[in-house]
């Protein structure tokens, strides 16, 4: 089968590992990976942060150029939340209704990266092998808007060689928050502070996400602070094997 | 006692009014230095959140409440006018006076006359945050009328000058020592231990005469019940029923969206407010009455209908869920970021999740601008709030509303947020733009990068990011680009 | 018209401009709300036998000391429950059967007493109306065997009888007991308590730190 890749504009610029891991993984299941080059951004952060009427053309650009696409995969559970959750209000709040119409059509095949493959592909080992401890961070928009459930931990248990630490109070928010990251910085570090505890305490070599966005908040402190834990993306976990070890991680 | 805690209770918080109140994101700093203060209210959450967990997992058919609670509450605001009339009507046969305050100035002044008409010098009252909301205390006070709370959280903020930081459990934020410092000193009691038990005894004994002798009380009301005209307050300590009980005359202050259709909507209420407020299945005391019973409680009873703003967030379509809060601050108690900064962040009596929209919308949007914002809209308040506000929802909608008055102003083109969120999306038009950007944007980023390839340091709204976390440096190559490069290496 | 009228009438039409509802829909009204989605739990499936002890159950949980008898036992039970207290002054709604007046005791029959002595007295004997067994709450409707609602307020103990036959196991059961709503209700779940300080529960804040149920078993 056919998969378009929608890589997200902040994974494209600050991860794109977490892309070539994905189209490697893909490819070594037999998913024939397509990129679309007029993608950019699904129009989360402005509609979050009350700019909507900017939105509204980045929602359009998405669904045209996805329409006729057999499946989209997207690494990022914030962004699969926006286009579920939002855009049928953009659609409506716009009131064109063939624009609504194509819509409704492509949101089925629209996936976050850990449904694509549990639910479409319905596979759970990947073939994967990934020898360390590692910690699950559960972001909220793939907890709450996108009810994961336990996906991610099915991938993760047939990742050979692999532990996995159980995370306390894995569904508290790290306080990325995308902008309000900056427009309420002390508060966000302040939530930082108190998960990274929590991630410190699982003693695991890495932390792994769904979302880079949570992973950059919580690594970027991790750097900060010489603390002995990296962050790296379920993608690259998924496609590292014994021949194709993960590339340079956070 | 600590410094610290000391500290706190010496600065004297201004009343919190939105009018006046700091931007959250200032309003937090002080609070987010207090280790004291940040232990309490972590530990206090904690403990709530844990209990109402393990009672929401029992109730079996808890997601079939809540579905009720949400569309009985949807329902008496769609049909609010209808229900109010009626609640009028049969209140008023039932002998009670039915009052209507258009805001909050209003709501005072109605109250201060029906104490001048009973005479009355003091009031005892019953917790109510509709009256923090309209200011009543102060005023009163200044009017010359001693008020004299009876809730324990109410008496230890009234006694130690503090302002609440919680719906529910308003003083949430003071621990033993602090109240035993604040009752010795008002009550003088010097040998009064921090022993909560000996505390509440203080208490008690402090109120017993209150009770007895003063006539008039003011109270608030968690429903009023349309079809009989009955008013329904739902407590733990008894002061509640102390006070509608005692006296001769009984004040009820109640925002116009607290009705309810029928006394039978209580079946579904009482069980979904009890668990989610203070995790119990049922409090220790509900009480119900209607107008005036001859020869039980108060022969004199008045209902101040309160608008104060209230009215026009019906008219909104997605905000107008807002009104359905019951006030059960499930979801304060749940949200990461008031587990971090308190209620007094929010420079208003509603904090948290329900007060980040409903304060702004009561100030009619021209105040609290900075309160939608004061959230990473994780969702976890709409994951617990039994009538299914969807918080996050109305926080983005006035996020939309705020920026959306922004753009009348000649200010925002020098406000970074405004010109970037502009220039983001221009570059998103186009592929082009975007990577041309990401180009440009690698380039720039260099001499902020070290040698081990991150950023320690931004200048400018960057600044923001780095105070606390490094940043990876930009990658030497897109995916974007690695993708053509691959492209290009397969033909 | 007054200032109060004109608050009502201005926000009265303040609510009907943005809910854009009639006067002359309340037919519609009263479809909707007989259209609400109610699919929780309307009825419990213990037996009797079953209630009675998840009743005792919960009011043990709250600290009310709990004692079972059969009705024909009632007014010894009482006598020995009195004397037990250590009280010698209780008071008594009007109603209150007469064999429950174990002799031996200063009662106050309610005409019309005073404040001050039903702050005076030591401890008060009522009737209830219902026991709602999931939560292990008492409801008062105040009738003339119940008493007004000073009479459960301010003494310091409090005998409630309660009947096996009064019991319900869930709250809308006790909504199908009302054959109308009641006039007023006091929804007793256990005695007094504040988590105001550190959430650190304490019992016996205002109204009666001790509470006595004889549970009868009339069924």
């Amino acid at each position: 089968m056919r998969a378009s890749l929608f890589i997200t504009c902040y994974n494209d610029t600050l991860f794109p590992e977490t892309g070539r891991a994905v189209v490697g993984l893909m490819e070594r299941l037999g998913v024939e990976i397509e990129f679309r080059t007029e993608q950019t951004c699904c129009g989360q952060m402005h509609a979050n942060t009350g700019f909507r009427g900017e939105a509204f053309s980045q929602a359009k650009r998405f669904v045209q150029l996805y329409r006729d696409a057999e499946a989209v995969v997207i690494p990022s559970s914030s962004c699969v939340a926006m286009i579920r959750d939002q855009y049928p209000g953009l659609f409506e709040e716009l009131g064109n209704s063939a624009l609504r119409e194509e819509f409704s059509a492509l949101l089925p095949r629209v996936y976050e990266f850990s449904e694509f493959l549990v639910d479409r592909l319905q596979v759970e080992d990947v073939g994967a092998w990934f020898p360390h401890r590692v910690t699950y961070h559960a972001s909220c928009h793939g907890v709450r808007a996108l009810h994961l459930g336990d996906r991610p931990y099915r991938l993760l248990s047939k990742v050979r060689g692999l532990t996995q630490a159980p995370l306390q109070n894995v569904d508290r928010c790290c306080g990325f928050g995308g902008t309000f990251s900056v427009k309420n910085a002390e508060v966000s570090s302040a939530m930082l502070a108190t998960k990274l505890q929590d991630v410190m305490a699982t003693e695991a070599e890495y932390c792994t996400a769904l979302d880079n966005s949570c992973l950059m908040h919580l690594g970027g402190a991790m750097h900060r602070q010489y603390l002995g834990m990296k962050t790296i993306h379920l993608a690259e976990i998924l496609a590292n094997t014994e021949s194709s070890s993960a590339e340079a991680t956070q | 006692m600590n410094e610290s805690a000391q500290g706190h209770l010496a600065s004297k918080h201004a009343i919190l009014d939105p009018a006046l109140a700091l931007p959250f994101p200032q309003a937090a700093l002080p609070i987010l230095r207090d280790p004291q203060l940040r232990r309490n209210i972590a530990h206090a959450t904690d403990i709530i959140q844990a209990k109402r967990a393990k009672l929401v997992a029992e109730k079996t058919d808890w997601w079939q409440l809540r579905d009720a609670a949400s569309a009985i509450r949807n329902h008496a605001l769609e049909n609010l006018g209808t229900y109010l009339e009626e609640f009028e009507s049969r209140c008023t046969a039932a002998g009670g006076r039915v009052h209507w305050a258009a805001d909050a100035a209003e709501a005072r002044r109605i109250i201060l006359e029906l104490l001048r008409e009973e005479k009355a010098s003091e009031v005892i009252k019953i917790k109510t945050m509709t009256s923090a909301e309209i200011q009543l205390n102060p005023f009163l006070q200044k009017a010359g009328v001693d008020v004299f709370e009876t809730d324990l959280a109410e008496i230890i903020l009234q006694l130690g000058e503090e302002e609440p930081s919680h719906i529910v459990v308003p003083a949430l934020h003071i621990n033993r020592e602090q109240v035993r410092e604040i009752f010795a000193r008002r009550m003088g009691l010097e040998h009064l231990s921090d022993d909560p038990e000996a505390l509440t005894a203080a208490a008690r004994n402090y109120l017993r005469q209150k009770f007895l002798k003063i006539p008039t009380a003011i109270g608030g009301a968690n429903f009023l019940i349309a079809e009989t005209g009955s008013v329904v307050v739902v407590e733990s300590e008894g002061n509640g029923r102390m006070c509608l009980t005692l006296p001769r005359t009984m004040i009820t202050l109640a925002g116009i969206e607290k009705v309810l259709p029928r006394f039978r909507d209580l079946e579904v209420m009482l069980q979904v407010l009890a668990r989610s407020a203070t995790g119990e299945r049922m409090n220790p005391y509900t009480s119900l009455w209607t107008g005036v019973m001859p020869g039980d409680g108060p022969q004199h009873f008045h209902v101040v209908l309160l608008d104060n703003g209230r009215s026009p967030i019906l008219a909104r379509r997605t905000e107008r869920q807002t009104l359905k809060c019951i006030r059960c601050a499930a979801c304060i108690n749940t949200c990461p970021v008031y587990r971090q900064t308190g209620g007094h962040a929010y420079g208003s009596v509603y904090p948290g999740p329900i007060g980040a929209i409903l304060t702004p919308q009561l100030e009619q949007m021209k105040h609290a601008q900075s309160l939608p914002y004061a959230s990473s809209l994780c969702g976890a308040c709409y994951e617990v709030c039994p009538v299914k506000i969807n918080i996050p929802e109305v926080l983005i909608e006035l996020r939309a509303r705020v920026v959306d008055e922004e753009r009348d102003h000649s200010k925002r083109l020098i406000d970074p947020m405004y010109v970037g969120m502009k220039l983001a999306n221009f570059l998103f038009q186009k592929a082009w733009r975007f990577h041309l950007a990401q180009r440009l944007g690698r380039i720039a980023v260099l001499i902020f990068t070290g040698h081990d390839g991150w950023i320690h340091s931004l200048p400018g709204m960057g600044a923001k990011w780095t105070q606390t976390r490094d940043l990876r440096g930009l990658p030497r190559q897109t995916f974007h680009e690695w993708w053509a490069t691959r492209a290009r290496e397969k033909k | 018209m007054n200032a109060s009228d004109q608050s009502r009438q201005n926000i009265l039409a303040s609510i009907r401009a943005a809910t854009r509802v009639g006067a002359t829909d309340s037919l519609q009204v009263a479809a909707d709300y007989e259209a609400l989605p109610r699919t929780y739990i309307r009825r419990g499936e213990l037996s009797n036998e079953e209630l009675c002890e998840l009743m005792v159950e919960r009011l043990r949980e709250y600290d009310a000391a709990v004692t079972e008898c059969a009705p024909e036992a009632l007014a010894a039970t009482i006598a020995a429950q009195l004397k037990a207290s250590g009280w010698q002054t209780f008071i008594a709604p009007t109603n209150l059967p007469a064999d429950w007046l174990t002799s031996g005791f200063n009662w106050k029959i309610d005409r019309k007493l005073r404040t001050e002595e039903v702050e005076e007295a030591e401890g008060v004997v009522t009737a209830a109306f219902c026991g709602i067994a999931d939560s292990g709450t008492i409801v008062l409707h105040h009738s003339e065997a119940e008493g007004r609602r000073l009479l459960s307020l301010l003494p310091d103990w409090h005998l409630c009888v309660l009947r096996a036959s009064q019991l319900v196991e869930t709250l809308p059961e006790y909504f199908d007991r009302c054959k109308e709503p009641p006039h007023l209700a006091t929804y007793i779940s256990g005695p007094s308590a504040t988590a105001d300080i550190e959430m650190t529960r304490i019992k016996g804040v205002h109204g009666p730190r001790f509470l006595v149920v004889i549970l009868v078993r009339d069924v």
